[in-house]
């Protein structure tokens, strides 16, 4: 993916581990983002969100004063206030429920990654883009424990193995665009398996991506 | 001497003297009198060794008491009785001497019955006046009655001690003392009747039977005192006495005794009982009751040191008087172990007297019971203790592990991964070094994956933050085998979810690994203020908790936290975990 023309999209920046924050900025200014600020705890963001006109958040789960969720629960009140500002989650443990719940408050612009997966500037870049985009983002981990967790019975077991890949990258938050590209395949091609997988699993089919995230992981999660 | 010894002593001694009251006067045979009867003998005979039998029953429980050698004393003047046989001058007048003395003797040991002791003030009166009159008209009689100036029976003999011969004076101090007899009976039965007023219910089973046998003794007794005024009824009432069924007024009057010290042997046979009920344990506020059932005296009272060190205190923590050391309504017995006071008993001393030794057997047991009791309790103290140190030392542990966690998250964790950033941002400034970037960060990955199974290891973050639900959920996502889990939703003690979660994080990895497993179902819920976890596998079974320290780790981490823990694991039949855990709701 290559980045779009126009001005740099501004990100606030939130972790309380300074040397990763640091690494994080410099990660994302070196791939031609705008850090506009930086906050080491939730109030300190909240205040910059205010302040800052800002286009992406990137925060982590953890934060004080609990060191539990407070990142979650910030980044979920700032969602309210601010529909428009895309948000990606850091973890540094991979959390399925996390990924789910995230979504479902509003499944639009809201990304869920491993800190592992944003080493990587390309990575990191890509995942900043897509949320601000509109996209949803999850982690690939999520996405591949979710496949790969051992069932006894299931209907997963009726998709080909073509079907798990789209349905493991639906599942990333990936549009049929996205996946056509990934996989090297016509868009019209990756339509017809997104139906038939829908109809292998037994899910609603819809045509907005975000959603179609949402009941691709919750089914997952189910079954 | 052993008292089995004592015992056959007494039993021989009271058996001659039997023989001697009943078989002696066959030795002589007066021309006057009426023959002797068979019968009348066999009855005293009877009689005497009856009270041998009271005598040996009384020494038996009682061998430091008074009451089995007033026994004694009154079977040796009975002895005397017959005295007369030997046909001397001093023998004689030794007779002639002792009669009445065994009314006398008879009074008291009806009234000191079954102590011993007389106990009551006017009761002593009664017998101290009747020995002193006896005596003094004993005496008097010796200085001045001549048998040769009066009618004499049954032979006549000299008076060896005689000074001033009186006939008038003899006869005072003879029949005239002897009618004062119905007197004493009079008293005697009134001395009964006060004591029977103010016995309590265990010490009237004792006197009942001598109550019963008492009046008919006196009775006869005043009769043949009567007599005496006029020889020919003393006769005739001899006769009536020793012929009519009359005569086995003698056995009956030492059964009487014998019943009332049988009756009063049993109720100390209820101590025994008493240790035996103690023994199943009985708790501290149920032992006065109790003890005062043993003792028969409802006024018993328990005391405890009070803990504050000053005073005493009921089972229930209420202030008790101690009674002073003069107070004679009041009896103190202290329970001691080791010099240390664990209590007192305190109770109305009559009982002492009812029956000597009784409070300290009685108190003997209840020592026995509170030192059990306080035995009891110490290893309830330490036990509650050993749980409260195991249940710190598994809380320090997980504090421990949750810290380590955190510091490996904000620590290594956040470093390792910043690393990992910055080798990517080097990539594009240093030209040659792709691949050795790419092998540093995919080893540095692996470090970061390690660090982070390391901690997740340690303590799942996600059960801190999200409850017991979401980490088995977690831990299922990531378990080798399927996992079906209904997990309770509802967040719990913080104790209580590590435990709980750790108990299935080991139970699963043991059915994948272990057990061979195909599947494993978990279902906790809130039961009762409990979280009851179940985990089942459907793996070959034959776990034994003893065997590994994965299960007994868990036995330890369960109990810690005040649950419990059992396995159940037939060869080839899976197996089910089951534990409940105090949800600390």
């Amino acid at each position: 993916m290559t980045a779009t023309p126009g001005p740099p999209l501004r990100i606030v920046l939130a972790d309380d581990a300074v040397l990763l924050r640091e690494a994080l900025a410099a990660s994302l200014a070196a791939a031609g983002f705008d850090v506009v600020g930086q906050a080491g705890d939730v109030p300190e963001l909240m205040r910059l969100v205010e302040v800052e006109p800002s286009d992406v958040l990137v925060l982590d789960v953890r934060m004080p004063p609990t060191h539990t969720t407070e990142g979650l629960e910030a980044a979920r009140a700032i969602r309210l206030a601010r529909p428009s500002l895309a948000i990606l989650v850091l973890s540094q443990y991979i959390e399925t429920r996390h990924a789910v719940d995230l979504l479902r408050e509003s499944p639009s612009g809201v990304g869920y990654l491993l800190k592992d997966h944003v080493t990587r500037i390309a990575d990191l870049a890509d995942a900043v883009r897509r949320v601000a985009a509109g996209e949803s983002v999850i982690d690939p981990e999520v996405v591949a424990r979710l496949l790969g967790r051992p069932r006894t019975q299931t209907a997963l077991d009726e998709l080909t193995a073509r079907e798990r890949e789209i349905l493991g990258l639906m599942a990333e938050g990936r549009s049929n665009q996205g996946i056509a590209e990934k996989l090297v395949l016509d868009p019209k091609t990756v339509e017809g398996h997104v139906t038939r997988i829908f109809s292998k699993l037994g899910l609603e089919p819809t045509s907005e991506d975000h959603r179609r995230v949402l009941a691709v992981l919750s089914f997952l999660k189910q079954e | 001497m052993t008292r089995q010894a004592n015992l056959v002593l007494l039993a021989i001694g009271g058996t001659a003297l039997a023989v001697i009251t009943a078989f002696a006067p066959f030795l002589y045979a007066h021309p006057l009198r009426t023959p002797l009867n068979p019968i009348f003998a066999a009855a005293i005979f009877a009689g005497e060794m009856l009270w041998t039998a009271a005598m040996l029953a009384a020494f038996s429980r009682d061998p430091g008491g008074r009451m089995w050698k007033l026994i004694a004393a009154s079977r040796v003047v009975a002895a005397l009785g017959v005295i007369w046989v030997v046909n001397t001058s001093l023998t004689w007048t030794v007779w002639q001497l002792t009669i009445g003395v065994a009314t006398v003797v008879f009074a008291h040991l009806v009234l000191a019955f079954p102590s011993g002791r007389l106990t009551d003030r006017g009761d002593r009166i009664l017998i101290t006046a009747a020995y002193g009159v006896l005596i003094v008209s004993r005496v008097g009689l010796a200085l001045v009655w001549d048998p040769e100036r009066a009618d004499c029976f049954p032979r006549c003999q000299v008076n060896p001690f005689v000074m001033w011969p009186s006939d008038q004076l003899a006869w005072l101090f003879g029949p005239g003392v002897a009618a004062l007899v119905p007197l004493l009976a009079i008293g005697v039965i009134a001395g009964l009747w006060r004591r029977w007023r103010r016995a309590s219910p265990a010490l009237r089973r004792t006197l009942l039977p001598v109550a019963v046998v008492a009046p008919l003794e006196l009775g006869a007794a005043s009769a043949r005192s009567l007599a005496s005024l006029n020889l020919e009824a003393w006769e005739s009432i001899g006769v009536v006495l020793s012929t009519s069924p009359l005569a086995f007024l003698h056995a009956a009057i030492p059964a009487g005794f014998l019943t009332g010290i049988l009756v009063a042997r049993l109720a100390r046979g209820s101590i025994a009982d008493l240790a035996v009920e103690l023994s199943h344990g009985v708790p501290i506020g149920a032992l006065q009751p109790t003890l005062a059932r043993a003792l028969h005296d409802p006024t018993l009272e328990l005391a405890f040191p009070s803990p504050s060190g000053v005073g005493y205190v009921d089972a229930d923590g209420q202030p008790v008087d101690m009674p002073l050391a003069e107070d004679p309504t009041r009896g103190v017995a202290r329970l001691e172990h080791d010099g240390e006071l664990l209590a007192a008993l305190i109770y109305d001393p009559a009982i002492e007297i009812e029956d000597p030794g009784r409070a300290s057997a009685v108190a003997s047991v209840a020592r026995m019971a509170l030192q059990n009791e306080r035995l009891a309790a110490q290893v309830r103290a330490q036990l509650e203790d050993v749980r409260a140190s195991r249940a710190r030392i598994v809380e320090a542990a997980d504090a421990e592990r949750r810290r380590i966690e955190r510091d490996l998250h904000d620590g290594a964790q956040q470093r390792l991964v910043a690393l990992a950033m910055r080798l990517d941002q080097a990539r594009s400034q240093v030209d040659g070094a792709g691949e050795l970037i790419d092998a540093t960060t995919d080893e540095l990955m692996r470090a970061i994956t390690e660090v982070r199974d390391l901690a997740h290891g340690l303590h799942p973050a996600i059960l801190t933050e999200r409850g017991l639900a979401a980490a088995v959920d977690s831990l299922a996502e990531r378990a080798p085998i399927p996992v079906r889990a209904t997990v309770t939703e509802q967040r719990l003690a913080p104790e209580a979810e590590v435990a709980a979660y750790f108990l299935v994080a080991e139970t699963v990895t043991n059915a994948a690994k272990h057990a061979g497993a195909s599947e494993v179902r978990i279902t906790a819920a809130i039961d009762e203020g409990e979280l009851a976890v179940t985990v089942t596998d459907d793996g070959h079974g034959g776990a034994d908790p003893l065997k590994g320290t994965g299960l007994q780790g868990l036995l330890d981490r369960i109990v810690a936290v005040g649950g419990t823990l059992a396995i159940d694991s037939p060869p080839n039949g899976g197996t089910t975990v089951r534990a409940r855990i105090p949800a600390g709701l």
